[in-house]
């Protein structure tokens, strides 16, 4: 049998041993995960960062203008001194700067926009039907913004619309937890076929 | 019974449950939701050598409820005679995503480099999004193994999104959110979404409002997609095992429910 699926089986023991009680075996499985995870991306950025992005270029093709960005990587480093660490405040704003220039149209756009506009259906369809759809999403936004509105007092209508929202919440929740909860069954039972037919020839 | 003895029972008749109906010989059968089979007809009506770009944004971690929507997905691109782009975002999934492409691939004698190729990791996801909007060989002037882009067969005539019919994140967080964001907002690229289940009610909103195209969620969806392409896998292998371990699930959050009532009620009784 391949070494890697003995490793890879005995270490799903491992974690899974977890579900009886906290043990040293499953600790010792964790920070394996852990370490070599963070190893695994080390190596990959220094690769396609460093390597591929800067070194590269800058020394073996002359491409000089990637001084500057290496200049700026340096000075993030200053934070480890007291004296110096201002010099880090430049690289930070510049990063600041061009992701919020970057991300805030898009944002906008993509998740305030848009979700607007796909919020205010008609309730009405083309053939003239009723779409019952687009009054759930119409009274599950505007029960919630209730419920998140803080300016006054949940009372009266404003009460019951926002305990409308808590309802809507709810349900949010109860979708979310199921559907987790499906998720790390499947991958439960992912690790069940890998248990079964690679590691320990059960199935075929 | 203390409580740490009693959530340790639970456990191991979840894992009894489980593993008795994955060895059990019992299939169940996967009726198509309206997304996944959206997502089907699309790649099924493509025409030949359109180009598909996959990205693998997850985790190793995910890999037993990811790698089964992976294939189903992978397995119809490659018999539709699709030009494939691998690559990813997500560090992590850089070898498995080209260990899952390579390999499905050779199942249908595909050559790299001119069916398909992979680019690798690129990291600032953002930037990587957009710049390929411009440029794909800007981005990646070399694919995985440091061969040239541009010598490539299966990038010629592919400069950036213009040539690519969708872009598929495999994702378990929220890594499609950015190509949606990004490459769908700005390049009005459509982006179809592979995710973990744990995330669809994430993306639903972007789905409700058009701005993804589809999605294949879960096993559940990894099995619906085997079964519109005719070919049963770990999805469907899995249904079955998944349902009673549902079952059982709600059977105890009953009982959960009905034990504490009765000892509320009970309590009430003595107070």
């Amino acid at each position: 049998m391949d070494i890697g699926i003995i490793i890879a089986g005995l270490l799903t023991l491992a974690i899974y041993s977890f579900l009886y009680r906290d043990n040293p075996v499953y600790k010792a499985a964790e920070s394996l995960l852990i370490g070599l995870s963070i190893g695994y991306a080390l190596v990959i950025f220094w690769q396609t960062t460093l390597v591929d992005r800067l070194f590269r270029p800058l020394f073996n093709e002359g491409d000089l203008i990637l001084i500057i960005p290496l200049l700026l990587g340096l000075m993030m480093f200053s934070r480890f001194s007291q004296k110096l660490t201002w010099l880090s405040r430049l690289p930070i704003a510049l990063m600041i700067g061009a992701g919020a220039g970057v991300s805030i149209p898009a944002m906008l756009y993509a998740r305030t926009l848009k979700q607007i506009s796909a919020s205010v259906a008609p309730l009405y369809t083309a053939s003239g039907g009723f779409d019952f759809s687009a009054l759930v999403i119409i009274l599950g936004l505007l029960s919630t913004l209730a419920y998140f509105y803080f300016s006054r007092r949940h009372e009266g209508a404003m009460g019951k619309m926002a305990k409308a929202g808590t309802y809507f919440l709810m349900i949010f929740f109860g979708a979310t937890f199921g559907y987790t909860v499906m998720s790390r069954l499947s991958t439960l039972i992912g690790r069940i076929d890998f248990l079964l037919t690679d590691f320990l020839h059960v199935l075929r | 019974m203390s409580g740490e003895k009693r959530r340790w029972i639970i456990f191991a008749a979840l894992f009894a449950v489980a593993i008795i109906s994955y060895i059990l010989p019992i299939q169940i059968e996967s009726r198509p939701s309206p997304e996944v089979q959206k997502s089907y007809d699309y790649i099924e009506n493509l025409p030949d050598s359109s180009v598909m770009m996959i990205s693998f944004d997850h985790e190793a971690s995910s890999l037993p409820e990811i790698q089964p929507i992976s294939l189903a997905i992978l397995r119809h691109l490659f018999r539709k005679n699709l030009r494939i782009i691998g690559l990813s975002l997500f560090a992590e999934g850089t070898a498995i995503g080209y260990e899952m492409l390579n390999r499905t691939a050779r199942q249908y004698g595909k050559i790299y480099g001119r069916d398909y190729v992979f680019l690798g990791f690129k990291p600032q996801h953002i930037s990587a999004i957009l710049g390929m909007g411009e440029s794909i060989r800007r981005v990646f002037p070399e694919d995985y193994f440091g061969n040239e882009t541009d010598t490539l067969a299966v990038m010629q005539g592919v400069d950036n999104y213009d040539k690519v019919a969708m872009v598929i994140s495999i994702a378990d967080g929220d890594r499609a959110v950015q190509w949606i964001e990004y490459a769908g907002a700005r390049y009005n690229q459509k982006i179809m979404a592979g995710l973990t289940a744990a995330m669809i009610t994430t993306y639903d909103p972007y789905l409700g409002s058009g701005q993804l195209y589809s999605v294949v969620g879960g096993l559940k969806g990894a099995a619906e997609y085997e079964k519109l392409s005719g070919h049963l896998g770990a999805g469907n292998r899995g249904m079955w095992a998944q349902t009673t371990s549902h079952i059982f699930i709600i059977v105890m959050i009953i009982i959960g429910n009905i034990v504490y009532f009765r000892s509320k009620s009970s309590q009430k009784g003595r107070g």
